[in-house]
């Protein structure tokens, strides 16, 4: 069962409803902001610039919490 | 179109709540003025007593009595307080149904219902096979006759597994001493077959539809269990847009030539990810006024199905919309229990003021 990122309904608390299977989630602000890059076709490179830049953390550091969410919401079945 | 007179079944919405009640709500938002019939088993349905409940109340029959008394007893209903229309909303009392066209007909009483062999085709015992031709997934199924079959099928199947009566009642049960207990029960209570089923883990999703009779839905309203009881009940749910759930049950609808209203109850296999066919109920659910709540009447299109033969598409049910069943108390007097019990029937509109 996959649900495409663009189907998911979010608010801007960071709540968000997968609408294929019904479940809720709440997203830190770090995961709210990743969904919304990548819902806007933003690439894994530009999105850890974004995360260095409006988080300050080291690329390092980016990198590892990026892909951790990344497998989080792959295992989800958001794509 | 003028109010509707319809008889409706299933009034009770206690812990293991019917239909009627929610299809009695739904003909209410459409036709508030709509004459309504309920037909009970018990006095102490709590539906008969709700505000928006019914008109007049009778008790009937149980269906197993057979075809003669519940025709009979549907006659001196129709004498007090005549109808036109029926919902049935339990199954045994569709499955009696189904026999009856022509005397049902012959009374001017108008139904939806699937015919014999729908019906037979989606029935717990036969539902592996619709579901292989369908190329949809059941758990691993097996009917018995009695106690000493279903010992031997669980050790076939493993615990934990799920036992179910071929009407109503689903045990979960880990061990061969709750497999008799409640085998022995549902016997006792329902009669043979008995299903055994392996137990699916995974979330419930339950789709409502009416069928068309050519093998087209009227509309789908899905939903994904929220809240279940401890028996097994939906205490809330959650409306979800799934186009695999769409696809099985237009694959369903489409291979029986469904008509009428119907349920149907998947998992999903957290094993395999994939949708498990659980049941198809020949009728609303429980929740159907949900669906009419978020603009989706049900009972509402079937009851123009009904009256002219045809009705138009029910919308979507939009993702994001949830219930949560909300248990009150209702008022009821002694002398109401006192007409139906007695009497056999209650003018509700009389006795409330």
């Amino acid at each position: 069962m996959t649900t495409s990122l663009n189907d998911l309904l979010l608010n801007d608390r960071g709540f968000a409803f997968d609408p294929t299977g019904g479940e809720t989630y709440q997203l830190s602000a770090t995961g709210l902001r990743i969904v919304r890059l990548l819902q806007q076709d933003t690439n894994e490179e530009n999105i850890l610039t974004h995360m260095m830049e409006e988080y300050e953390v080291d690329k390092n550091t980016a990198q590892r919490d990026l892909r951790s969410f990344l497998q989080s919401i792959e295992s989800l079945g958001w794509k | 179109m003028s109010a509707p007179r319809i008889a409706v079944s299933g009034l009770h919405r206690g812990e293991n709540p019917q239909p009627g009640a929610g299809i009695m709500r739904s003909v209410r938002r459409r036709w508030p003025d709509a004459f309504i019939v309920g037909l009970a088993y018990d006095a102490h349905e709590s539906g008969i007593y709700a505000d928006d409940g019914p008109d007049a109340a009778f008790v009937m029959p149980y269906p197993k009595a057979g075809a003669k008394p519940f025709l009979s007893r549907l006659d001196e209903v129709m004498e007090r307080a005549p109808f036109d229309l029926f919902i049935p909303t339990l199954d045994a009392e569709i499955e009696l149904l189904v026999h009856l066209e022509k005397e049902l007909a012959q009374r001017r009483i108008l139904t939806c219902l699937p015919d014999r062999e729908m019906l037979h085709r989606r029935s717990k015992d036969k539902l592996s096979a619709l579901a292989k031709q369908c190329n949809v997934q059941v758990p691993e199924t097996v009917a018995v006759a009695d106690l000493g079959g279903a010992l031997a099928a669980a050790a076939k199947l493993e615990f934990p597994l799920v036992v179910k009566g071929q009407y109503y009642d689903a045990k979960l049960v880990h061990s061969y001493n709750e497999l008799s207990s409640a085998a022995s029960q549902i016997l006792a209570q329902w009669g043979a077959p008995l299903i055994l089923q392996r137990c699916i883990i995974g979330p419930e999703f339950n789709a409502l539809g009416i069928g068309d009779g050519k093998g087209g839905i009227l509309g789908l309203c899905s939903i994904r269990k929220t809240i279940v009881s401890d028996k097994g009940k939906g205490l809330g749910g959650m409306t979800i847009k799934d186009a695999k759930l769409n696809e099985l049950c237009a694959n369903l609808i489409s291979e029986l030539c469904w008509r009428g209203p119907f349920e149907i109850e998947v998992m999903k296999d957290e094993e395999s990810g994939e949708h498990v066919l659980i049941e198809i109920n020949p009728r609303f659910p429980a929740w159907v006024d949900f669906a009419s709540m978020i603009g989706a009447n049900f009972p509402a299109a079937v009851i123009e199905m009904m009256q002219n033969g045809k009705t138009d598409p029910l919308p979507n049910c939009d993702a994001g919309h949830f219930y949560l069943r909300h248990q009150v108390e209702v008022l009821g007097h002694v002398n109401q229990l006192s007409a139906l019990s007695a009497d056999g029937g209650v003018m509700l509109q009389q006795t409330k003021n």
